[in-house]
């Protein structure tokens, strides 16, 4: 059976995201994991437990539950091994802390076992967590195959957290009949089992039914070549009720003793706990060698003969675990020359480690990290050294495998954080370093991070030759520490060494972990953001985006989404500043990242448009939301960004000196950001005027720079306001749009003159600048400049032609024929807004009857999603509750 | 809080190590565990401990302080 491959060869309809052949944190799958053991010589197969696990093709759920040892891997793996369909066999870790790799791995196993499943359906990019859409996804697709695919999970009891087992129960749920689920585990599972039960979608095999008779245990018994009477071996069934460990223990010790009657005799006899009693009888019997190399095996979970003698520093493992798997039980063979051994076993062994030889331990999690960091598996090498105790080996391993970015990426930053949090001062060197720097940078603590980070560069600049991978990974620091700080210099130095490095280091270690680069050039476009120089930024962004779309680079293509968003925003294009954030929404939601993973920008960029489209309870909403996920980062340009969408939100609502209060800088930094401070000094102005102070207002605005034009025209339009007609059509004249400006600055230009045309008396004049702004706007649905215009404007929008080019989305469209005009309609309220897309198949949805939790998985979204629509769809319609809403809509001919 | 944890069969001396906070004493074809114990998930895991062992568990109780 194929283990672990990359799956079969996909023949994808139209480009589907790739298929990862590496695990959320960027590593080759362990291919054992997929692997059932395989079955030792001594195997009995017992065809009253394989017929009653054949219900298990006719039930959605089977759990086969039992003691350590007794029995149910095995029973399992050879009844799969019997069918005529492959299984998906998956052996769940302990160290799968989260969701997201728990996933990642049960897709990998369905598709090692042949069970197509398309890119489309995504994978979790983060080990803690996956998407509620990835997961009906996937049931979506299996539901529509003709033959259920079979799951086994075995040693489920390492899986702890609730919302796995709940995820299961929905995949399982939805799957419906293209699913099976085996669940081999030592404990009750958190699954509704009674609803199983009641319902009979249950197949159930537990410890009772999993003891061995008295008959098998004889059969057993005559595999090892013992032949026992029945009533003998009831004896001995009494004694290890019928426990398979113990009775398979039990025939090894007797194989090796001179009279094994008796000796099955006296172990009736004796009061002993069995399996500890007699895998120490067995154990002595084993040859000195032997026992050394189980004993020393026990502190690994798999292992291959090469590994094995890295422990025991002999070479002679080979023979041995093909031996140990042949004769016994100890020894599970995993395919591949890999092995485990029983995880009863291991356990007793390790007591007996630790009893003779204290103190070995640590020594040895200390070679198998060495032996692993050569073979190449990260997360294991990191495991075992951390279980050493030895920092600076562990924290090198990360380095030298240019893993850092994986610290920040959101794949597995958690677990190697907590990883890491046990590392205490004894660690000194640079790498270790480099790792605290890391982690004060992820908190924001620049000052700490700094200290770190310069600690660890002197420290390098003196040590040896072969230092790229630290060097870069110092670069990606010094750039993350220059973007918290505002400092374009130091980025663009960062940024040039970086690029240096990246020649001295080989290709493939480059390839293997595309954050890195990809965090370090979000890093520099986020500063150069910050300093105005929009092209230079949208280059550096526009790289990451383009960077391989796998999971590790998820965050920082979400980071230069929300970027790019704001450039265009600040530029005037609404439209395409709203698609990019959506689609930073999405990138991250695609991948299971967590909210919040890196600054939350993207959602502060479209409170800032719904702001400018009066969708002000939108934009509320947005912020709140942006302000509750507290983001990982604060750094100066999503500040400045919650600045200004957040004083405009103010200003809207006529609250002036809120807005003041708001627009004040947030985060200090080391330039001043021509933007962040136009922005500023316009809510300055607005405050100014609305407190009737236009000379102190217009004298503010006589200082302002021409640049970003953006900010250009609305200087004009306070201009304006302050009665500084001249000097606003002066800046209006001198703007350079050079095409880079959107419609939301040519509105606002046309706007200004068109008032000023107002002024003068030319009405025609102004007439066809409205005409034309209300023309750019409708598509963006812009409607804050209109609102703000003044009264000069209203007269004008009341006639025609202009009142059509109004109607419909800054003013309510003429009422349906034979209908009363509704309540929206009143001509106080000027603006009408529209549902979206979105948010009218969620209130279709709604008046079908169905839940928020249906509606999600019918739109493959998450509940929250349905929540925030819910939300603004209440708002639009000025309800409050659900009856409401679809009533309203019914009125409102929406449905 | 302190436990006491009674398991099926007389313990060796190696596997009561595994158990290295509490002490232990065999009597009458049965192994007393006992000692302090630190919260649930202290005491869930000697739970856990017991069974990964192979170790049966006849009685567990809360002793008087």
């Amino acid at each position: 059976m194929p283990a672990g491959e990359n799956g079969p060869g996909l023949d994808e309809n139209g480009p589907g995201p790739a298929i990862p052949c590496v695990d959320p944190l960027g590593d080759p799958y362990l291919r054992t994991r997929f692997a059932p053991p395989a079955k030792p010589a001594t195997f009995l197969r017992r065809e009253r437990l394989v017929r009653h696990l054949d219900q298990a093709l006719l039930t959605p759920l089977t759990m086969v539950n039992g003691a350590a040892g007794a029995g149910k891997t095995l029973l399992v793996a050879d009844w799969a091994a019997g069918l005529e369909q492959p299984v998906a066999w998956l052996t769940t870790d302990a160290a799968d802390q989260g969701p997201g790799m728990f996933w990642a791995y049960v897709l990998q196993a369905l598709r090692a076992s042949g069970v197509l499943v398309p890119g489309g359906v995504g994978c979790p990019a983060d080990a803690r967590s996956v998407d509620r859409k990835l997961l009906a996804r996937l049931a979506a697709e299996l539901s529509g195959h003709d033959r259920p695919a079979i799951v086994v999970l075995d040693e489920y009891d390492r899986v702890t957290a609730p919302e796995i087992a709940e995820q299961l129960e929905f995949v399982l749920h939805h799957a419906g009949h293209g699913m099976r689920l085996v669940l081999v585990t030592r404990t009750e599972p958190l699954l509704p089992l009674h609803r199983y039960r009641a319902a009979g979608d249950m197949t159930e095999i537990r410890g009772a039914e999993l003891a061995f008779t008295p008959e098998e245990a004889a059969a057993l018994l005559e595999r090892h070549g013992l032949c026992l009477p029945v009533r003998a071996a009831r004896a001995l069934v009494d004694r290890t009720q019928g426990w398979a460990a113990g009775l398979r223990l039990c025939a090894l010790a007797a194989q090796e003793s001179p009279d094994p009657e008796t000796y099955l005799k006296e172990f009736e006899a004796g009061r002993s706990t069995v399996a500890d009693y007699l895998l120490a009888e067995v154990l002595k019997r084993q040859t000195v060698e032997t026992q050394d190399l189980l004993l020393r095996a026990s502190v690994l979970e798999r292992f291959c003969p090469d590994l094995a003698n890295a422990l025991t520093e002999r070479t002679d493992a080979e023979a041995l675990l093909a031996e140990l798997h042949r004769e016994n039980a100890f020894v599970e063979d995993l395919g591949h020359a890999w092995y485990r051994l029983h995880p009863l076993f291991r356990e007793i062994l390790r007591a007996h480690l630790r009893v003779r030889s204290p103190g070995l331990e640590p020594e040895l999690h200390r070679r198998a990290a060495q032996w692993l960091r050569r073979s190449g598996s990260l997360p294991e090498t990191l495991a075992h050294g951390a279980a050493a105790g030895d920092w600076d080996f562990t924290a090198g391993a990360l380095v030298d495998d240019l893993a850092i970015g994986q610290l920040f990426t959101g794949l597995r930053s958690d677990d190697l954080a907590e990883l890491f949090s046990r590392m205490g001062p004894e660690a000194t060197s640079p790498a270790s370093d480099l790792v605290r720097a890391a982690r004060d940078l992820f908190r924001c603590d620049l000052d700490g991070g700094l200290a770190h980070l310069h600690r660890a560069e002197r420290r390098l600049s003196t040590d040896l030759p072969d230092l790229a991978a630290a060097q870069l990974s110092c670069a990606l620091l010094e750039a993350l520490a220059a973007r918290l700080a505002g400092s374009p210099v130091r980025a663009e130095e960062a940024a040039a060494a970086a690029e240096e490095l990246r020649r001295e280091i080989p290709a493939h270690l480059l390839d293997k972990h595309p954050e890195l680069t990809a965090l370090l050039l979000t890093h520099l476009g986020s500063t150069r953001l910050w300093a105005g120089r929009f092209e230079e930024a949208r280059a550096a962004l526009s790289t990451v985006i383009g960077s391989s779309r796998g999971g590790a680079t998820a965050l920082p293509r979400e980071e230069a989404l929300g970027h790019l968003a704001l450039i265009d925003y600040l530029n005037g294009w609404l439209a395409r500043a709203e698609r990019k954030a959506l689609a930073a929404l999405t990138e991250t939601e695609r991948f299971s990242l967590p909210q919040p993973s890196g600054s939350g920008i993207e959602r502060l960029v479209l409170a800032a448009v719904a702001v400018d489209r009066n969708e002000l309870g939108q934009a509320k909403a947005l912020l709140d939301e942006a302000a509750a996920s507290r983001p990982a980062l604060r750094d100066p340009v999503p500040e400045a960004c919650r600045s200004i969408a957040t004083a405009r939100l103010l200003l809207a609502r006529g609250d002036v000196q809120a807005a003041r209060a708001a627009a004040g800088p947030a985060v200090s930094a080391d330039v001043p950001s021509p933007w962040a401070d136009a922005h500023a000094a316009l809510v300055a102005c607005a405050a100014h005027l609305g407190d009737g102070r236009p000379d102190m207002a217009a004298k503010v605005l006589r200082q302002m720079p021409d640049d970003p034009p953006a900010c250009a025209v609305e200087v004009a339009r306070a201009q304006l306001a302050a009665g500084d007609r001249v000097a606003a059509i002066d800046r209006i004249d001198s703007l350079r749009t050079d095409g880079r400006t959107g419609p939301a600055v040519a509105v606002r230009a046309a706007l200004v003159r068109a008032q000023a045309a107002d002024g003068a008396g030319d009405f025609a004049t102004a007439r066809r600048l409205v005409a034309h702004a209300l023309l750019e706007a409708r598509r963006e649905r812009l409607r804050r400049p209109f609102l703000e215009a003044g009264p000069w404007i209203r007269p004008l929008l009341g006639t025609a032609p202009l009142q059509g080019l109004t109607e419909g989305w800054l003013t309510p469209g003429p009422p349906r024929h034979g209908e009363p005009p509704g309540p929206e309609a009143r001509p106080s309220s000027l603006v009408v807004e529209e549902l979206s897309g979105r948010e009218r198949d969620v209130l279709q949805r709604l008046a079908q009857m169905m839940s928020t939790e249906e509606i999600a998985a019918d739109l493959f979204v998450s509940a929250n999603t349905v929540k925030t629509h819910l939300k603004s769809v209440y708002r639009k319609l000025a309800v409050n509750r659900r009856n409401d809403a679809v009533r309203r809509a019914r009125e409102l001919g929406l449905l | 809080m302190r436990y006491e944890i009674r398991v099926d069969g007389h313990m060796s001396e190696t596997l009561a190590k595994a158990f290295p906070e509490l002490d232990h004493v065999v009597m009458s074809g049965q192994t007393v565990l006992f000692g302090p114990v630190v919260d649930e998930a202290h005491l869930y895991g000697l739970l856990a401990r017991c069974r990964s062992l192979g170790l049966r568990v006849v009685e567990m109780r809360q002793l008087p302080e």
